[in-house]
């Protein structure tokens, strides 16, 4: 398909142009962090962040989801479904992150179709950003998953230096922008993307060959390096890990989620609600009368790492990008890519 | 829009005590057309649902005629609680069934060795009654039964039928017996049974379900006296939140309990059945 340019300063009657028909959810700043949140206008928008706290994956499978709700009569039950409907545009999504929901689509259109993960995400249109800021903890490269998007996209913006190259991947994104009279790429615009699309790739310090992980993790499945993980002094340079369960918060392909039902006061009214889970936390591998198939955090941590790894029951689904955030944000300093490394080391 | 959590509802139709803490729900669903289309294999279970409270992986013990489910459940957290408050004809939500259930066509023409403890024989109860019906497939058939006590057997109203299935061989053991309670059957593990069990290796799969602990010494003692890992099968118990293989918490190394079994051969699943 064709692509087009726009200059850094008409971006803002593009994003009017958006709003005008969707609710758009950008980067904004946070703190010295961003996050996604809504965009009202073009100052909210914070298009050079390097990677957000959260993953978007929020708006497709978000933190707590309504099921149903229900009301319990004196001899029956009435229970009523709930689905929204809001069609909305994420703009400025990191190639990372895309990656990330293109695993969340496989996963939740298996043999059971996931309605509400589904209806969302029929519902919006990814605008996705080329990463020119990946951050120190990024190994996207490794993971196939960035910094530049091949697929996925609607609409593809990459920033070189005074415009944005625009690049359409689907239907719903050529009907998006029809009509605006987008002046066409020439061929130096796009020779101007593979040169940023290098100058990214230098960038990124963290690599890592993903081709071992699975084999990696069928062969230790009783390493000592478990041990020292979850209970001794760590690995390289990290403290054991504590089972705070914010890896998997910050993982945008994370997607295990509890099951439990509210009341409401009068006891007669209350929904059945899904929310996020975490394989860290003690409970999750809990039974009846108290029995635990994961009570040691060296288990635990170890099933969070081959998961990522690709070695779980998710498989390929929710595996690593290679965004960052679990590194960034573990209290304890772990990270996946010097675990990994270890392993290899001390076979 | 088709919402997988929306539970159908089904009615109480009879509440049978099996032991002090033990019942046999039979369920019928309200919509017709869910009576008319409900199939199932013995192994599966079904996610029963009391609204407010929350829901619970109930394995299926059978499907009588007009396919009234027998769910048999003991009160051990919220749900089965909550549940034994309930009477005859009160409804509850029901969703499945799920899972994949014993292979029980690939293993025509074996001879069966059933070996199941405490709760372990619901699943295995649609089975026996399978191969009681469908003798002529299957060669000897041996069901080794334990239970805590005597008093913690469930299913005892049904043994009679058991020892009658030809060409077949029961035995019955209990951690101890209360002396108030004379019941004929030994005393000891499942695995004491195994120097009086009349199945040889040869032709044989052993279907077991118990406590994780139990299956694994079993497996073991099956293995010194020739049994392949292949030759195995056994059903797992985990904590499953939704039952389609999505929520995560039944992972099983690269399977999910709820969608790849609960029954496994045991050679897929050797590595991760390991100390609790």
């Amino acid at each position: 398909m064709k692509s087009y340019i726009i200059e850094k300063n008409k971006l803002e009657s593009l994003l009017d142009y958006f709003l005008k028909k969707y609710k758009v959810y950008g980067p904004i700043k946070s703190g010295a962090d961003s996050k996604f949140d809504e965009i009202k206008s073009i100052n909210d928008l914070h298009l050079d962040y390097s990677s957000t706290i959260l993953p978007p994956k929020k708006f497709f499978h978000p933190s707590r989801q309504i099921l149903f709700k229900f009301s319990i009569q004196k001899e029956k039950y009435l229970i009523q479904e709930d689905f929204e409907d809001e069609k909305f545009i994420l703009f400025g999504v990191h190639p990372c992150d895309v990656y990330a929901i293109l695993k969340l689509d496989k996963f939740f259109s298996g043999e059971f179709k996931d309605s509400f993960y589904r209806n969302r995400r029929k519902n919006s249109i990814i605008v996705a950003l080329n990463c020119n800021q990946p951050g120190e903890n990024s190994f996207c490269k490794s993971m196939n998953a960035g910094p530049f998007l091949k697929e996925g996209y609607d609409i593809l913006l990459t920033d070189i230096d005074t415009k944005y190259l625009i690049e359409i991947g689907s239907n719903k994104g050529k009907k998006l922008i029809e009509g605006l009279g987008l002046a066409v790429a020439t061929n130096r615009d796009v020779a101007e993307k593979q040169k940023k699309c290098k100058i990214s790739d230098r960038k990124i310090k963290k690599i890592l060959d993903p081709s071992w992980l699975p084999k990696l993790a069928e062969e230790n499945l009783d390493h000592e390096i478990w041990i020292d993980l979850g209970e001794r002094g760590g690995v390289a340079d990290s403290f054991p890990c504590l089972s705070c369960g914010s890896c998997s918060l910050v993982c945008p392909t994370c997607y295990c989620y509890d099951i439990y039902d509210t009341l409401d006061l009068s006891l007669k009214h209350g929904s059945r609600i899904r929310e996020l889970d975490s394989c860290q936390l003690l409970e999750y591998g809990e039974i009846a009368l108290g029995g635990n198939f994961r009570k040691e955090r060296k288990d635990r941590i170890r099933h969070w790492m081959f998961c990522k790894f690709g070695a779980a029951a998710g498989g390929k689904n929710s595996n690593c990008v290679g965004c960052g955030r679990c590194i960034r944000f573990c209290p304890s300093k772990i990270d996946i890519t010097k675990v990994a490394k270890e392993l290899r080391r001390r076979k | 829009m088709l919402n997988e959590y929306y539970p159908s509802l089904a009615i109480i139709k009879e509440i049978k005590k099996e032991t002090y803490n033990t019942n046999t729900y039979s369920l019928k669903f309200t919509d017709s057309k869910f009576i008319k289309n409900f199939s199932w294999n013995p192994g599966q279970f079904m996610m029963l649902s009391i609204l407010g409270v929350g829901e619970s992986a109930i394995s299926i013990s059978n499907v009588d005629k007009d396919n009234l489910i027998n769910a048999t459940v003991r009160n051990v957290g919220n749900v089965t609680n909550s549940l034994f408050s309930f009477k005859k004809n009160d409804i509850i939500g029901v969703r499945g069934p799920y899972g994949t259930g014993w292979p029980l066509r690939e293993i025509k023409g074996k001879d069966i060795l059933l070996i199941a403890g405490g709760m372990g024989i619901a699943p295995l109860r649609g089975v026996i009654h399978y191969i009681k019906n469908h003798k002529e497939d299957y060669g000897h058939f041996e069901i080794i039964y334990g239970a805590r006590t005597p008093e913690d057997m469930i299913f005892k109203y049904e043994l009679e039928t058991w020892m009658k299935i030809k060409n077949s061989s029961l035995h019955l053991t209990v951690d101890e017996i209360p002396s108030k309670n004379p019941f004929e059957c030994k005393i000891g593990l499942v695995t004491s049974c195994f120097p009086f069990m009349n199945t040889h290796h040869s032709n044989a799969v052993a279907l077991i379900c118990g406590p994780e602990i139990m299956m694994r010494y079993v497996a073991k003692c099956l293995e010194t006296i020739g049994f392949a890992d292949k030759q195995i099968y056994l059903s797992l118990e985990r904590r499953m939140k939704c039952g389609i293989g999505k929520c995560g918490h039944c992972q099983i190394g690269i399977n999910y309990v709820c969608k790849d079994g609960p029954v496994f051969n045991f050679a897929d699943i050797k590595p991760f059945i390991r100390p609790l």
